[in-house]
C-alpha cells in the first residue's frame, strides 16, 4: 500500500495541472454539498423547532372518522374536522403514557364572516384553553396590542397577519377592547380616510357544523398577536377561547355538561313522544305576554348562566401532544395507535408532518430540490473527473504498460489510480467540506431573515440558520466517497485494458 | 539444460485487409546462462519473437516453454507472476518510472513480489546499483540521468529479482557507440556473475562480438545460428 500511495502522491505532483482541475471540481462539489446539507439540516431543524415546539407538538390526536390527516393549514377545503367522540377515554390514555410530556386538547376549524355587502368570508380559529395553550407552547405568541383573554373568559386573539385581510373584507378595523388606535398600523387607505374609519372590538363568527347548520356568535377581540416564527404561515389562525369555538360549531360545551336541569326540564327531555309536548296546556301557561322587555334585558336573561365548570368536559376535535426528550416519534405513534385500537377508542395519532400537510409537502419539495441540485453538481463533477482521469490513463499508457510488463498486476495499477483520486478527494474534498462549514457559520453570523413565506420554508423559520451536524459530516464523507468511487470506475476500466505489449508498441 | 524451448512459433498481424506474417515458424532453444543475440534487419521479427518469449504477446501458433512450463496454459495472473519472478526486461527506451528515483526504480519489482524482507531488498538493490556503477546517483530521478545511466538503471531493475532470463530489445539502439559498448560489457559481466540467461536483439554488427550465441532471423524465419 505504501508503494501505491508513494507513486500516486508523486504522480499528483507530476501532473499538477490535471490534479488541480480534478481538485478544484472536488472542492467546489464538496463545498456546495456541505452548504446544501447544512441548509437542509437547518431547514429541518428550523421547521421542527418552529412548528413542533411552537404550534403542533410532535404528535396530534384526531378522530378516527377524520378522512384526511392534513388537518392544519389545509386551506383548500372548509370541511369541518370530526369531533373526537370519546375524548375522555383518549385522555385517560394520554394521562397514563409516560412518554408524553404534555398535551393540549383543542378545536380547529374554519368560521365564516359576513361583510356589509353580504359577502361570505372566512377565518381559521384554534379554540383552546388559553392557560393550557401557554403551558404547552410557552412564548409561541407575542401580544402586540391589548391582552390575552383569561381562562373562562370569552375572547379572540386576532393575528397581525389576519388583521389586514379582515379589514379589507369586513371594512372595519379590529381594535382590542379598551385599546388605543395605533395609526401607524393602519392600512394606507384607512389612514387617508381616518374620519370614516370604522373601528370595532368584537367580531361575529358563523360556525359551520356537520349538520350544515350555522350558529352566529359575537366574540370580543381582547388582543392582537404575532407568532414567534412562521407568522405568515401560522398567522392564518386566530386563537379563540374553546367555549366560543364549541358554541360556534355546535359542539358540547363545558358549560353544557355542568348545567343543572330542573325536574321539569329533565321530564321534558325524557319525553319519548314529541306529540305529548303539545297535547298538554302546561307548556305555555306561564308565558308572560303583557310585560315589555328590552333587547339588552332579553340578552341578559337568555345568556348562559356562568357556572363553575371544567373546560375539559366539552368537545374537542384534536389534541396536540409533546413527547418527552429522546422519545422517538415513530415509536410513540405506533404505541399510541396500538393502545387506541386495543381499547376501542375511535381516535388515531398522526405525526406533525402529516398534520401540516401543505407545509410538510412543501418542505419535502424544497428538500428534494436542494438534494437534486447537489446531485446535479456531483453528476457534473463526476463526468469531468471521469473524463480527466481517463485521459490521464491513456496518456500514461506506456508507463503503465511497462509496469505490467515487469510484473505489476492489473490490481496494482487500479489501486494506484484509485489512490491518486482518493488522495485528491481527501485533500480537496476535505478542504471543500471545511470551507463549507466556514460558509455555514458565516451565513449564521450574517443574521439573514425574511418575511417571504416560501423563503421562510426554505429557512425553516424567519431567520436563515443553516446547521452542520456530525450526521451531515458523515453524510458528506459518504457522498464524497461515492462520487470518488463512481468517477474512477471508468478510468479503472481503461487502466485494466492496458496490456504489457502497449509498452513496446508505444516505443 | 534448456531454459527456453520454442517450437513452430508463428505470429500473424492483421494489417487492414492483409495479414502480415511476422513469424513463420521458429524453432530454437536457449541453454541456461547463455548470452544470446537475435540478429536481423528491421522488420525481420526480432521484437515479436522477444515479446512472445517474454510473455507480453501471444503466438498465433506454436509453443513456448520456459523451464518446462508451457506458457499458453497460464492465465493472466500466472503470466504476470512469471514475468515478475523469472523474466527481466530491458527496453529500447529504458522505460523507467519517472516519479521514482534510481533506488526506487530498481527496488520496484522486489516490492511487487511482497515476499521479500526489507533488509534483503535493501541489500539486493544496493548490490545491483553498485554493479551498474550508479551508487552516486541513487537519489536521482530518470529525468536527471543520461541515456546510458538510464539503461544501467533498467539493467539493474531487470536483474534485481534474480530472474532466469533477461530479455533486451535493442538495448543499445538509443545510445552512442561508447555507451553501447559499456552497456554490453556490463550485461556480459552480469551474465557471467549472476548466471542469468541474456537474450538481446540487435541489428548492429558491432554488438555481435559480445554475443555467446547468435540466431539470425529474416522475414520471420531463422536463417542461421552461430
Amino acid at each position: 500500500m505504501g508503494l501505491t500511495f508513494k507513486i500516486a502522491w508523486r504522480n499528483i505532483w507530476r501532473h499538477k495541472g490535471k490534479s488541480l482541475v480534478i481538485g478544484v471540481i472536488l472542492f467546489i462539489g464538496a463545498l456546495l454539498m456541505t452548504v446544501g446539507n447544512g441548509m437542509i439540516s437547518g431547514m429541518e431543524n428550523g421547521l421542527s423547532e418552529n412548528i413542533v415546539n411552537l404550534f403542533t407538538g410532535d404528535i396530534l390526536i384526531i378522530s378516527d372518522e377524520q378522512e384526511k390527516d392534513n388537518i392544519l393549514l389545509d386551506l383548500m377545503t372548509a370541511k369541518p374536522l370530526k369531533v373526537i367522540k370519546n375524548y375522555e377515554a383518549a385522555r385517560e390514555v394520554l394521562e397514563s403514557e409516560e412518554m408524553i410530556a404534555d398535551y393540549l386538547p383543542a378545536a380547529s376549524g374554519l368560521v365564516f364572516l359576513l361583510n356589509p355587502r353580504s359577502e361570505m368570508g372566512s377565518v381559521y380559529l384554534l379554540g383552546v384553553d388559553i392557560d393550557r395553550y401557554q403551558r404547552m407552547f410557552p412564548n409561541s405568541i407575542k401580544i402586540t396590542e391589548g391582552r390575552i383573554f383569561e381562562r373562562g373568559e370569552r375572547g379572540v386573539l386576532i393575528s397581525e397577519f389576519a388583521r389586514k385581510p379582515l379589514y379589507d373584507f369586513m371594512e372595519y378595523w379590529l381594535l382590542p377592547q379598551d385599546g388605543i388606535l395605533d395609526e401607524s398600523k393602519l392600512p394606507e387607505e384607512a389612514k387617508e380616510d381616518l374620519a370614516n374609519l370604522d373601528v370595532r372590538s368584537d367580531i361575529v363568527f358563523m360556525g359551520a357544523s356537520d349538520s350544515n347548520s350555522t350558529i352566529d356568535i359575537r366574540v370580543p377581540v381582547t388582543g392582537i398577536i404575532e407568532y414567534k416564527a412562521l407568522n405568515k404561515i401560522w398567522g392564518y389562525y386566530c386563537l379563540v377561547d374553546i367555549e366560543s369555538f364549541r358554541e360556534a360549531h355546535n359542539y358540547v360545551t363545558g358549560a353544557d355538561r355542568a348545567a343543572e336541569l330542573s325536574p321539569e326540564e329533565e321530564d321534558l327531555l325524557a319525553t319519548e313522544d314529541l306529540e305529548d309536548l303539545f297535547s298538554s296546556g302546561d307548556l305555555f301557561t306561564d308565558v308572560i305576554t303583557d310585560e315589555s322587555i328590552t333587547l339588552d334585558q332579553l340578552r341578559e336573561e337568555t345568556a348562559r348562566e356562568l357556572v363553575d365548570y371544567d373546560l375539559d368536559d366539552g368537545s374537542y376535535n384534536l389534541a396536540f401532544i409533546k413527547l418527552k426528550a429522546g422519545v422517538s416519534t415513530q415509536e410513540a405513534l405506533a404505541k399510541l395507535n396500538r393502545v387506541f385500537r386495543e381499547k376501542g377508542i375511535k381516535v388515531r395519532a398522526i405525526s406533525w408532518k402529516e398534520a401540516v400537510g401543505a407545509i410538510g409537502s412543501m418542505a419535502v419539495m424544497v428538500k428534494a430540490a436542494l438534494n437534486l441540485f447537489i446531485m446535479f453538481i456531483f453528476f457534473v463533477a463526476m463526468i469531468i473527473i471521469m473524463n480527466t482521469l481517463s485521459m490521464a490513463a491513456l496518456e500514461r499508457t506506456s508507463e503503465l504498460a511497462m509496469m505490467r510488463a515487469i510484473g505489476a498486476r492489473k490490481g496494482f495499477l487500479r489501486r494506484m489510480f484509485l489512490a491518486e483520486t482518493s488522495l485528491l478527494s481527501f485533500f480537496f474534498g476535505g478542504l471543500g467540506i471545511a470551507s463549507g462549514i466556514i460558509v455555514i457559520y458565516l451565513i449564521r453570523a450574517a443574521d439573514i431573515s425574511t418575511t417571504n413565506e416560501i423563503l421562510q420554508l426554505l429557512y425553516g423559520g424567519e431567520k436563515l440558520s443553516p446547521l452542520y451536524t456530525s450526521a451531515d459530516f458523515l453524510l458528506g464523507l459518504v457522498e464524497l466517497g461515492i462520487v470518488t468511487f463512481l468517477s474512477v470506475i471508468y478510468p479503472l476500466r481503461v487502466v485494466g485494458k492496458i496490456v504489457p505489449l502497449d509498452a513496446i508498441v508505444r516505443e | 539444460m534448456n531454459v527456453i524451448e520454442v517450437q513452430g512459433l508463428k505470429k500473424d498481424y492483421p494489417l487492414g485487409k492483409t495479414i502480415v506474417h511476422a513469424l513463420r515458424g521458429i524453432d530454437f532453444s536457449v541453454e541456461e546462462g547463455a548470452f544470446l543475440s537475435i540478429v536481423g534487419p528491421s522488420g525481420s521479427g526480432k521484437t515479436t519473437l522477444l515479446n512472445i518469449i517474454g510473455c507480453i504477446d501471444h503466438p498465433t501458433a506454436g509453443r513456448v516453454r520456459i523451464h518446462d512450463q508451457e506458457i499458453s496454459e497460464l492465465n493472466d495472473k500466472q503470466i504476470t507472476d512469471l514475468r515478475l519472478h523469472r523474466i527481466g526486461f530491458i527496453f529500447q527506451s529504458f522505460n523507467l518510472i519517472p516519479v521514482l528515483n534510481v533506488w526506487e526504480n530498481v527496488e520496484f519489482p522486489l516490492l511487487l513480489m511482497k515476499d521479500k524482507r526489507k533488509e534483503e531488498i535493501a541489500a539486493r538493490v544496493e548490490r545491483l546499483i553498485r554493479a551498474v556503477g550508479l551508487l552516486d546517483y541513487m537519489a536521482h530521478k530518470p529525468a536527471e540521468l543520461s541515456g546510458g545511466q538510464r539503461q544501467r538503471v533498467a539493467i539493474a531493475r531487470a536483474l534485481v529479482g534474480n530472474p532466469d532470463i533477461v530479455l533486451a530489445d535493442e538495448p543499445t539502439a538509443n545510445l552512442d557507440s561508447e555507451t553501447s559498448e559499456s552497456i554490453l560489457k556490463l550485461m556480459r559481466e552480469l551474465n557471467e556473475a549472476e548466471r542469468t540467461t541474456f537474450i538481446f536483439s540487435t541489428h548492429d554488427p558491432e554488438v555481435l562480438k559480445y554475443a555467446g550465441k547468435i540466431v539470425k532471423i529474416k522475414d520471420g524465419m531463422i536463417v542461421g545460428q552461430e
